[in-house]
């Protein structure tokens, strides 16, 4: 029944969707079928035998296909879920090729799929079958290796595959790598066995769905080929490959798994090339592969070929039991998968992971009795930093991966949704099946209680709810302008644009979506909607769509910069120097320092007398400058805050004030400012005092009135601070005469900043001493208040300025005349 | 247990989900706001309500109340950090306008509170939460003003300016008035900006008004202070005060003294002395009221254009002895002295001069200085223009 209701969604569908979208979700689960398929092959017969295996089970090949298709979605979910033991195992054991793949799988899937031993090579095998027979699983899944690989036309492969001779051989180079190789085993047995036994039991499937038959064809071509190309092509081939079983052909598949395969070979190396590699194999697979090309592709192949078949055997297993078996929920969550899918490479990495989840889920049965709603999307892009980078979320692969998964996950997604929503239709076909009577109907439900409940109702509003989405995700994914004609749409796609959200947004749209409608409804409807009722049932249909993955706050991986900033503060993880060099260089560090190349403390104040010294008779700022510079640098590197400290920083703060070096000075006074809250020093009114000038020199009266309100009554009482406060509110008034009287007195380093603005000030005061005085002013007078040190650089000053001197008495400054000189400088 | 608590959610997530069809947005802002009592039980401080929420609620509202849940917990454990994350997951989510400026209160609400703790750890610098939440703020704000397509009665835009009074309010704080610039000229381009909601126009015309009192655009800020001040509901005192705090000074200063019963009635007696002392001419004075209530106009932020009142001192103390000495030919002297009476300290006849030139220089007397004859000889006519003629 499940076969025909796949059948004939996907034969159909095959045929009438031209969609890309809708190809590649054929693909993927052609892919599928086809790597179960050959997963059955493969277990009768690893390599030879595999022709002849995918022959019989060809028999069955539109069922075949069907299934695959079913079996690919769920498998991969499953898989996913069971971790890797299970993947690598169905699909690897057989061909070598195939542990390559199942690597690549493992580690962008899942890192957790490792854990192959889990597997133990004649025990998985021999549960799937038993599973799939049984319909659930987990009861026996041992038992069916033996029976998967007996089945007469598969069994004889089944049998060999389970071994896990023909995997080692392969496996053994890329699992070297990973963990795989010992999965292998189990897996072998397992793909074997489920094989068999799903041969048997699929092939009843396949028989129904008929499209065994077209099955056959494909994989036998593949097979001959079998080891590597055969791994290639199951992860990659398989997903992608959805052509092949789509279009029926098993050519389709063997070219895609050469191609694939090739790829796939550079992607063994490195877990992000292959990812790249894939993708695009995967459109080549597609578009090079019309059915008639196929075949010569599987003849050429044939290496890939195998693998695929290997691939398609291990499916075969998980696939055995039949889509229509599968809980509908796996199937959901399959698609949901692909929803989230944004990218072809998302896809493709999906696809993969997919197949090994849902194999190892459908082999080892939890694929009937796990929470698929609950199941984490496969991590698609952390895989790639993890091979790249440290991941950053370690924690989230460990366990929920939710969060990451959404995130990535969700944006890298995105496009499969479109597939997903064309295919509604076979979804819908899926449903029916869910709901026949196959065995493990009840692990369906129990899985997902929601959505076996509601059966067709909820399904069939799944399905609708899904294509409009999808359809929008396309346009959201790839033009937005298309979305924003629907009014929210634009919103989405800007949200997009973004970040992690991304990922989620998109999974959302199925909800929101919704709500778009809902939306587009209300805006002509009225508050007053008569529609209440309907609109309750559409949301809580609405419901059984949630988000594709679980909710994961992004609080909780979200990292506050302070907190990461103070994470990383020098204080949490102070190092102690050895260097005893009482000079040093300054570099900017870009790594975490040496302690051999810091200073301690007791050194670093033989340094700052030795710097000082060497200021005091060379005046070279320069090597001061440096010098200070890489003080401070080991100071803060060692996490020292000390009354040292804060002389460090006040000595380079006012040799840098002596030169003029505003960077430096400032750098220093923002440091004071922070040590002398744990520091104080005698010299606190002497920086304050500082750093009120320096604001009347930026004229930020914002800061200063900040500044004012910090200032303490005996902080006001310091020498320096009242002389800046006075010069403050002279210099506020325009009191230029008071202003420059103070500028004369200014205490310590003080003149050295107000000279950067005493020019400004002397040309504000000329202009109102221009205006009010008439007829002429004398030269001594602007001298005096203006504070110039003697009558030539006032002089030189005005004339500077243009300043007009009277005719009759050069000492006087015409002021009238003067006054226009000002206004145009 | 976990069904007890789910139950407890529902009914909230009921009356959410209503407002959410409803498209009641106020109301769904309400039941998230934090002033709803759900925000004390304990039953809804969950450490990660995602399950919960998720299975009530469709996907972009599940994560917005999940988040909101978390926040109410952290809240409810006093950790305002984590509660400021919460608030940062929450920012996306929301576009339903008045939904926003919920959050938006909340979020800047949290902001404080989380640098408040910070401080107190002695970790993280002034300012550097609330200029977080600022750039949240914007991010939002840049939505907001990007929505071009919707019409003009469910445009976004509609809370661009709310989002503007919020991003005001965080860079007077943190003083980066620099930044409200961009803003600024976001509104003045708007083709809506007259037809905001009062209650934003006028906090609007606070925050600009404000701004351009600290750039000595005292015109301006007369102009929207003022409009603020009488727009604002006469049920909100409070603002009023708040307003007046900044209006005050700028009306000084362009010749407008207060009267005491609008002191009296806004609580803003610190400024009779000031008031006082400028109309008088009372610079003694004047420096007393400012000394004596320097910690509040500091903090008002206004001390430093209070300051400037004492030009305006000067100029009346200046008129006085012009009208004393009933001449256009005013020696030097006569002021100096009058300085000396205010207990200007080290003043001398050069000081004078200044003193004089600034206010020649910037209109409020009318005359010239003979340095020679050490006379200020005054206009005949009008030789102390009227304060609102001036600058």
């Amino acid at each position: 029944v499940n076969d025909k209701a796949y059948g004939g969604s996907s034969a159909p569908e095959a045929p009438v969707h031209e969609n890309p979208e809708w190809e590649k979700a054929r693909q993927a689960l052609a892919s599928i079928s086809k790597s179960q398929n050959s997963t059955k092959t493969s277990p009768t017969n690893r390599t030879t035998s595999q022709a002849g295996q995918y022959q019989t089970a060809v028999t069955d090949s539109s069922a075949m296909q069907q299934q695959q298709q079913q079996q690919q979605y769920y498998p991969w979910y499953p898989q996913n879920q069971q971790q890797y033991p299970g993947y690598a195992y169905p699909y690897y054991n057989y061909y070598p090729i195939t542990t390559f793949v199942d690597v690549e799988c493992l580690c962008y899937g899942v890192p957790g799929a490792y854990p192959p031993p889990t597997t133990p090579t004649g025990q998985p095998p021999a549960m799937p079958m038993m599973e799939e027979q049984s319909s659930s699983y987990s009861s026996e899944p041992q038992p069916p290796p033996p029976a998967v690989p007996q089945p007469p036309p598969q069994s004889p492969t089944s049998s060999d595959q389970p071994p896990p001779p023909p995997p080692p051989p392969i496996p053994p180079p890329p699992n070297a790598q990973y963990p795989p190789p010992p999965s292998q085993n189990p897996y072998n047995p397992n793909g074997a066995l489920p094989y068999s036994p799903t041969d048997s039991n699929p092939m009843r499937g396949y028989n129904h769905g008929q499209p065994r038959p077209s099955y056959q064809g494909y994989q036998p071509p593949g097979y001959p080929p079998p080891p590597q190309q055969g791994p290639g092509q199951g992860p990659y081939g398989g997903a992608g490959r959805g052509d092949g079983n789509k279009k029926p052909n098993n050519a389709n598949m063997n070219k895609g798994g050469q191609q694939l395969w090739n790829r796939m070979k550079q992607a063994p190396g490195a877990g992000g090339v292959k990812f790249n590699i894939q993708k695009r194999p995967y459109v080549m697979a597609n578009q090079n592969f019309p059915p008639g090309e196929q075949p010569p592709g599987l003849a050429t192949s044939t290496a890939a070929t195998a693998a695929t078949s290997a691939a398609t055997t291990s499916t075969a297993g998980a696939a055995q039991a039949g889509p229509q078996d599968w809980p509908q929920a796996m199937k959901e969550y399959v698609q949901r998968c692909f929803a989230a899918c944004e990218t072809e490479e998302d896809k493709d990495r999906t696809e993969k992971v997919l197949k090994d989840i849902l194999q190892s889920r459908l082999q080892d049965g939890s694929a009937f009795t796990i929470d698929w709603t609950r199941e984490p999307l496969p991590d698609v892009k952390p895989r790639q930093s993890r091979w790249e980078a440290v991941p950053q979320r370690s924690q989230e692969n460990a366990s929920g991966r939710g969060g990451a998964t959404r995130g990535r996950g969700g944006a890298r997604l995105g496009n499969y949704r479109n597939v997903f929503s064309q295919r509604s239709p076979s979804s819908s076909s899926s449903r029916s099946s869910s709901r026949s009577p196959s065995p493990h109907s009840r692990h369906r439900d129990r899985s997902r209680h929601r959505r076996s409940d509601s059966g067709s109702q909820s399904d069939s509003s799944i399905s609708s709810d899904l294509r409009p989405i999808s359809r929008r995700q396309q346009r959201g994914g790839r033009g937005r302008g298309e979305e924003r004609d629907r009014g929210r749409g634009g919103e989405r796609g800007r949200g997009r644009g973004g970040k992690a959200n991304r990922g989620r947004r998109n999974m959302d749209d199925p909800g929101s979506g919704i709500g778009k409608k809902r939306k587009g409804g209300n805006a002509g409807l009225d508050f007053h909607d008569p529609n209440r009722e309907a609109k309750k049932q559409s949301r809580a249909a609405r419901f059984h769509t949630k988000r594709t993955e679980p909710l994961v706050l992004n609080i909780n991986a979200f990292d506050l910069p302070n907190g990461t900033q103070e994470g990383l503060s020098w204080e949490d993880c102070p190092i102690v120097g050895t260097c005893q060099d009482i000079t040093k260089n300054y570099l900017r560090l870009t790594c975490a320092p040496d302690p051999s190349t810091v200073r301690p403390v007791p050194v670093l104040k033989k340094s700052l007398t030795a710097v000082k010294a060497h200021w005091k008779t060379n005046q070279d700022y320069q090597y001061a400058c440096e010098q200070m510079k890489s003080i401070r640098q080991d100071l803060t590197v060692q996490g020292v805050r000390t009354d040292f400290t804060v002389e460090v920083y006040e000595t380079h703060a006012r040799i840098a004030l002596e030169k003029g070096d505003h960077e430096e000075f400032n750098q220093c006074q923002t440091q004071l400012k922070a040590l002398y809250k744990d520091c104080p020093s005698s010299n606190v009114g002497e920086f304050t005092a500082y750093r009120l000038l320096y604001y009347i020199f930026t004229k930020n009266s914002g800061d200063l009135t900040t500044e004012l309100v910090y200032l303490t009554p005996e902080l006001r009482e310091d020498e320096c601070v009242s002389h800046a406060l006075a010069l403050r509110a002279a210099w506020a008034l325009g009191n230029f005469h008071r202003f420059f009287q103070l500028y004369k007195r200014a205490p310590r380093m003080a003149a050295y900043l107000i000279d950067k603005f005493v020019e400004r000030e002397r040309k504000l005061a000329l202009g109102a001493i221009f205006k009010t005085f008439r007829p002429s002013v004398p030269v001594e007078y602007v001298q005096s208040s203006l504070a110039f040190p003697c009558l030539d650089t006032c002089l030189a000053f005005l004339t500077g300025l243009g300043v007009a001197f009277t005719p009759s008495d050069p000492s006087k400054i015409d002021c009238k005349a003067s006054s226009a000189c000002l206004t145009t400088s | 247990e976990t069904h007890l608590k789910i139950h407890y959610i529902l009914p909230r997530e009921e009356q959410v989900l209503e407002a959410i069809d409803t498209r009641d947005g106020v109301f769904c802002a309400e039941l998230l706001s934090f002033k709803h009592p759900h925000v004390a039980n304990p039953r809804l401080q969950l450490s990660s309500p995602e399950d919960k929420c998720q299975q009530v609620l469709e996907p972009p509202y599940d994560e917005m109340v999940a988040a909101h849940l978390r926040c109410t917990y952290a809240v409810a454990n006093h950790d305002f950090v984590e509660a400021y994350k919460s608030f940062q997951a929450h920012k996306e989510e929301n576009w339903y306008v008045s939904l926003f400026k919920q959050k938006c209160i909340l979020a800047e609400q949290c902001f404080k509170s989380a640098e408040q703790q910070l401080q107190k750890k002695g970790k993280g610098k002034v300012g550097d939460m609330l200029e977080k939440a600022a750039e949240q703020l914007m991010s939002c704000f840049r939505v907001c003003a990007s929505d071009n397509r919707a019409g003009i009665d469910d445009s976004k835009k509609w809370g661009m300016l709310f989002l503007i009074n919020q991003l005001f309010k965080i860079y007077f704080k943190i003083n980066k008035l620099h930044l409200c610039k961009p803003l600024i000229r976001a509104i003045d381009s708007s083709n809506l900006k007259d037809d905001y909601s009062m209650a934003q126009r006028v906090t609007y015309k606070y925050y600009v008004g404000r701004k351009a009192m600290f750039d000595s655009n005292f015109k301006l800020a007369e102009e929207y202070l003022s409009f603020s001040f009488q727009h604002s509901h006469r049920s909100c005192q409070r603002n009023k005060r708040l307003i007046l705090i900044y209006l005050l000074p700028v009306k000084m200063l362009l010749g407008h003294m207060p009267t005491t019963q609008l002191l009296k009635k806004y609580d803003l007696m610190q400024f009779t002395d000031v008031t006082k002392a400028v109309s008088e001419g009372n610079l003694l004075l004047l420096n007393e009221a400012l000394a004596k209530h320097e910690t509040f106009f500091i903090r008002c932020g206004i001390f430093l254009i209070l300051e400037k009142l004492k030009i305006i001192t000067y100029r009346n103390l200046f008129k006085k002895v012009y009208l004393l000495l009933k001449t256009h030919q005013l020696p030097l002297d006569a002021f100096l002295v009058a300085l000396k009476m205010m207990q200007v300290e080290e003043v001398d006849i050069d000081e004078v001069q200044c003193i004089l030139a600034n206010l020649i220089y910037m209109g409020h007397i009318k005359g010239y200085i003979s340095h020679q004859h050490q006379k200020l000889v005054v206009s005949k006519q009008n030789p102390f223009p009227p304060l609102s003629s001036v600058s």
